[in-house]
């Protein structure tokens, strides 16, 4: 499919797709988290730009985070210091975890880029206090990007943006049901790189990528296989050998619950209400990330209902090593899987390093007993 | 007055005998599990190589993981200040030392009167040391002094990703199954090495010349390595090995 | 080797305070049976509306200290990664869970919690942790959102956290069926605030050269301010304990017999290895006198009015040196290393908190650049032993003295 293609063009080599996005004039602003409010950069003038590791050899970095930090932060803060990132303009951090907590110190602290902002999101999501306050951050973090771009943000622009952002997480939302439906529609890798790719390129042409894709895929027959249903759980899987070493071990990915995934585009949000409320409740709504807070037991629930939504027959975990707040979930939602019979796979990802060959056999293995 | 240096390290132990400015001569030997016998065996060796006695020595100084197991030695110091004395001694214009050592590997950073100044030792893990590319020559089954060899013969060295040297070593036996060159590997496995090593010399904004010491400068292969690493020549003396001993002989002499 | 400490040394105070913490976990271990109600809250955590409220505050990482301190944190931990936890967690967090589980360490596990409280100052590990704790005790959780103070304390988290010391109130009602006692809240804010002045003159006194106590000591004394802060208990003790500082500054009595360097120590100790360590410095001559962890309970006492309890703890819970950005809590350093006289700063990076450990490279570098003086880091953890080596530790220690002494030779 040649829309697919541009995605994966786009995603091959970041940095010359940022240089395109240059030759447009615009600005670029690098995010790390599925919380960094992209509808406001966009409607500030600014391109949102979801940063990935480029998985180079660890350098600079070790000068400031030791080995065991996560190779994301490690390997992005190689990327800003070995100059890979300067085509950014800014840079905007949600508080995340206490590991991009203190990568934002040090990136502050270097001041490679001319915008940083930390957007300080609350960490519950369970409250009218927290909802208020996080309404109080999105106006400041309204204002911080009025002063960069040197222009008020409408109450129009906002709205187009929210609808325009809207528009790609209905698409991605559609790509993902149908790919449930029809298990095998479309290839791990491309879902992988469509939402790779929808973090990273250039949004108006996102929104009119993506619903050319929904539409060639609905119309495709589904095709013959009877490989096992997974799900697969983690922070990020920056990697589309992992998805092609699932169906090669005769698997295939019918959701998933990563935060370069469904949590990033899973709900809408509301276009008739006042637009910073309107996006701070889907903050609220949304399928919660493991570094936040909305019940004790809110991601093992939600666990169940998508693994059985999607009739999994096991869910794979893959965990980036030294990935606190995934780590600490990883036993309970094991057990709150296991209890409805559904099978669980643990994998411990590092970013440098991926030996495929090894994988292959613990999911050829896994997917031969569920 | 004739002075003595000994350095315990984890795989051999070393001995040097100075007098004056004058290096009168050194003696190496494996250290097999017993620090103090093999403190007292090189020694010996190195009294006899030199041909004095015991009774000739003013003073010895320990150094190595093994310095405090020396009983007969009059003080021990660190591997540090002795690698930075003894490289002082031998060239006063060395202003960096890197030594890779068995079980650690430091870049040590002095100041124009030899003084150490700064310091970054490897973390806890065994990669970018001497027993890593030790295990590594064990797993492609290379005798150790042949793997600088080895490497020279490299036309496109293997990448190894892996920090740690369990992963690493699953890692080389991948590609050996994998059907890789064995020069490959092994300059891919001193280029792992290399860039653990070349993190501690940013780490204390190494400045040159720096000299490399330890048993490891042996090794044409990662002394290469390295220097591509660093972007600058390595000095390598002829006692590279033996430098924290004759550190610690210098020591000995201002006690 | 003979104990090196004379008993003209040892702080005297130390037996008191072991009596006091002996009681004081007696209490908790019979709260069920004097109908006494255990909040399970973290140490940065504001417990004075637990104490005004007469509920036992328990400490978990305080237990998790003991656990590392009596050498048991290698078990214990092996048995939480049994139950699925990665060996990368905090080893605070690994001991408690399963410690909840198995019933171990010194003092076979700690009361049942009626309630879970939860500040995030310090890190956003004992989020989950205490999410781990809420779904095994099945006992509610108030969750004390500081959000951090990268480079300022914002209009929106002043607003935040205090409608939130609100919602803690309102919590505590509702679990206990009483109403909140604010006479009594703000006496035990004034009580809170006098041990912090006081605990902090005690810290101030290592400042004298040589020092009549040190940071080993520090970590000891410590566990009152966090356990019974907001009592006349730790009033009274650390008067007394401030008493002998001072009548040992007068007799010249120091902790390390010839203390000639003077090292700031950074990050959570090494308990298991306290002793260790603290003859190895002592062998050089070295006293450990002040520490950025043990400081941290009245770090931001310049924030709390304790005629405004309530109102000023907000800002005092939300800007506490961890719930900072690494340039301010490097200027924290420097002005401890000016304030005690410093010749050597040791950083512990510790597996355990990442929090406190990130960011450490850059506090090094921002010390080395301004001050001079060389810093030392040792990789280690808090309460796994398993991420100890002593012979590499030991080098490290041995070298880093032979600079300080060159330095000031």
């Amino acid at each position: 499919m040649k829309e697919i293609k541009i995605f994966h063009d786009a995603t091959k080599d970041v940095s010359a797709f940022a240089d395109k996005i240059k030759a447009k004039q615009k600005k670029i602003v690098g995010t790390l988290c599925s919380y960094a409010p992209e509808e406001l950069i966009y409607a500030a003038g600014f391109h949102p730009m979801r940063l990935f590791s480029s998985k180079s050899d660890i350098i600079l970095a070790e000068q400031h985070l030791q080995t065991y930090c996560c190779s994301l932060v490690r390997g992005v803060l190689e990327d800003s210091l070995s100059g890979r990132l300067d085509f950014l303009d800014g840079t905007v951090f949600p508080h995340t975890c206490d590991s991009i907590q203190r990568l934002s110190d040090i990136w502050r602290m270097k001041g490679r880029y001319e915008f940083f902002a930390d957007v300080v999101l609350p960490v519950k999501l369970n409250t009218q206090s927290a909802k208020i306050y996080m309404v109080d951050v999105l106006t400041k973090f309204k204002k911080d990007l009025e002063i960069a771009a040197g222009r008020e943000i409408t109450d129009t622009d906002l709205r187009e943006s929210i609808k325009k952002f809207n528009l790609i997480r209905k698409n991605l939302s559609k790509i993902y049901a149908l790919q449930s439906q029809k298990p095998g529609i479309i290839k791990g890798a491309d879902l992988y790189t469509i939402v790779k790719g929808s973090m990273v390129m250039d949004r108006d042409e996102v929104a009119d990528l993506l619903p050319a894709i929904a539409a060639n895929i609905e119309k495709m027959d589904t095709p013959e296989q009877n490989g096992k249903r997974i799900v697969v759980s983690g922070s990020i899987c920056d990697s589309p050998d992992i998805y092609t070493a699932i169906e090669a071990a005769g698997g295939v990915i019918v959701g998933d619950d990563l935060c370069t995934g469904q949590r990033w585009f899973e709900g809408q949000i509301l276009e008739d209400e006042e637009p910073l409320t309107a996006i701070a409740t889907r903050y609220m709504d949304r399928i919660i990330c493991p570094a936040k807070h909305s019940s004790a037991t809110a991601r093992g629930e939600n666990m169940i209902s998508l693994a059985k939504k999607n009739k999994a027959d096991g869910v794979v975990f893959m965990l980036l090593k030294f990935c606190d707040p995934h780590a600490f979930d990883y036993p309970y939602l094991k057990e709150f899987l296991e209890k409805e019979n559904i099978k669980t796979l643990l994998i411990e990802m590092d970013d440098q390093q991926q030996n495929l060959g090894q994988l292959s056999t613990r999911f050829e293995t896994f997917i031969h007993y569920i | 007055m004739i002075y003595a240096g000994i350095d315990i390290g984890s795989s051999t132990a070393k001995a040097a005998l100075i007098k004056k400015n004058r290096l009168l001569g050194t003696h190496v030997i494996p250290t097999g599990y017993n620090p103090l016998n093999a403190g007292i065996t090189v020694f010996e060796a190195v009294l006899e190589k030199v041909g004095v006695s015991k009774i000739d020595i003013t003073a010895i100084v320990s150094t190595g993981y093994g310095r405090a197991s020396v009983n007969f030695a009059d003080t021990a110091m660190t591997e540090i200040i002795c690698h930075g004395t003894g490289a002082h001694f031998m060239n006063p214009d060395i202003r960096g030392i890197i030594d890779v050592g068995g079980q650690d590997s430091k870049a040590i950073l002095l100041d124009k009167n030899g003084q150490v100044e700064n310091f970054a030792m490897n973390d806890k893990c065994a990669a970018g040391t001497g027993r890593f590319i030790e295990v590594m020559a064990n797993a492609l089954e290379v005798e150790l002094d042949q793997m600088g060899d080895f490497s020279l013969k490299a036309d496109k060295p293997s990448k190894i990703s892996s920090i740690c040297t369990v992963f690493a070593e699953s890692e080389v036996i991948s590609m050996i199954a994998g059907l890789q060159k064995r020069e490959n590997i092994i300059a891919g496995i001193h280029e792992s090495a290399a860039a653990r090593v070349a993190i501690l010399a940013f780490k204390i904004n190494i400045k040159e010349p720096v000299m490399m010491t330890g048993g490891v400068a042996k090794n044409k292969g990662m002394i290469t390595a390295l220097e591509k690493r660093l972007g600058f020549e390595l000095i390598v003396g002829d006692f590279a090995q033996e430098n924290g001993a004759i550190g610690a002989a210098v020591l000995a002499s201002r006690l | 080797m003979p104990d090196k400490l004379s008993d003209k040394r040892k702080i005297k105070c130390a037996k008191k305070m072991r009596d006091i913490m002996t009681t004081y976990y007696l209490d908790a271990m019979t709260a069920e049976q004097n109908n006494k109600q255990v909040a399970w809250i973290t140490s940065g955590g504001p417990v004075e509306p637990l104490v005004a409220m007469d509920i036992i505050p328990v400490y978990p990482e305080n237990h998790g200290a003991m656990i590392g301190a009596s050498k048991m944190g290698e078990d214990l931990c092996t048995k939480a990664e049994d139950m699925g936890y990665s060996s990368d967690l905090c080893s605070y967090a690994r001991t408690d869970i399963s410690c909840s589980v198995v019933k171990g360490g010194p003092i076979g596990g700690l009361p049942k919690p009626d309630m879970l409280i939860c500040c995030n100052n310090i890190c956003g590990t004992v989020l989950k942790w205490y999410e781990v704790q809420a779904r095994f005790y099945k006992v509610p959780l108030f969750i004390l959102d500081t959000p951090i103070c990268h480079t300022r304390y914002s209009p929106e988290i002043a607003k935040y956290v205090r409608a939130q010391i609100d919602e803690y109130i309102v919590f505590l009602e509702k679990i206990t069926k009483r109403n909140f006692d604010y006479e009594k809240m703000a006496q035990v804010g004034k009580l809170a605030y006098k041990s912090q002045m006081l605990w902090q003159k005690v810290l101030n006194t290592t400042a004298r050269n040589p020092s009549p106590m040190s940071a080993f000591d520090a970590f000891f004394f410590l566990a009152l301010i966090v356990t019974l802060r907001g009592t006349q208990i730790a009033v009274d003790f650390y008067k007394d304990l401030l008493e002998e500082m001072e009548q040992r500054i007068k007799d010249g009595i120091s902790m390390v017999p010839n203390e000639k360097y003077r090292l700031l120590w950074d990050n959570l100790p090494i308990w298991y290895r306290l002793k260790w360590l603290s003859n190895k410095f002592s062998d050089h001559n070295a006293c450990l006198v002040a520490d950025t962890y043990t400081s941290a309970w009245c770090s931001a006492i310049k924030y709390t009015d304790e005629n405004n309890f309530l109102d000023s703890i907000a800002e005092a819970y939300t800007r506490i040196y961890l719930n900072i950005g690494v340039d301010q809590m490097a200027d924290q350093v420097l002005e401890m290393i000016k304030f005690y006289d410093i010749n050597g700063l040791v950083m512990h990076s510790n597996r355990s908190c990442k929090p406190y450990s990130f960011g450490q490279m850059d506090i090094m570098k921002i010390v080395r650049e301004k001050t001079n003086i060389p810093v030392l880091m040792i990789e280690a953890d808090m309460v796994d032993p398993r991420n100890f080596s002593q012979s590499q530790v030991e080098t490290r220690i041995d070298a880093f003295m032979e600079i300080i002494k060159q330095r000031n030779s």
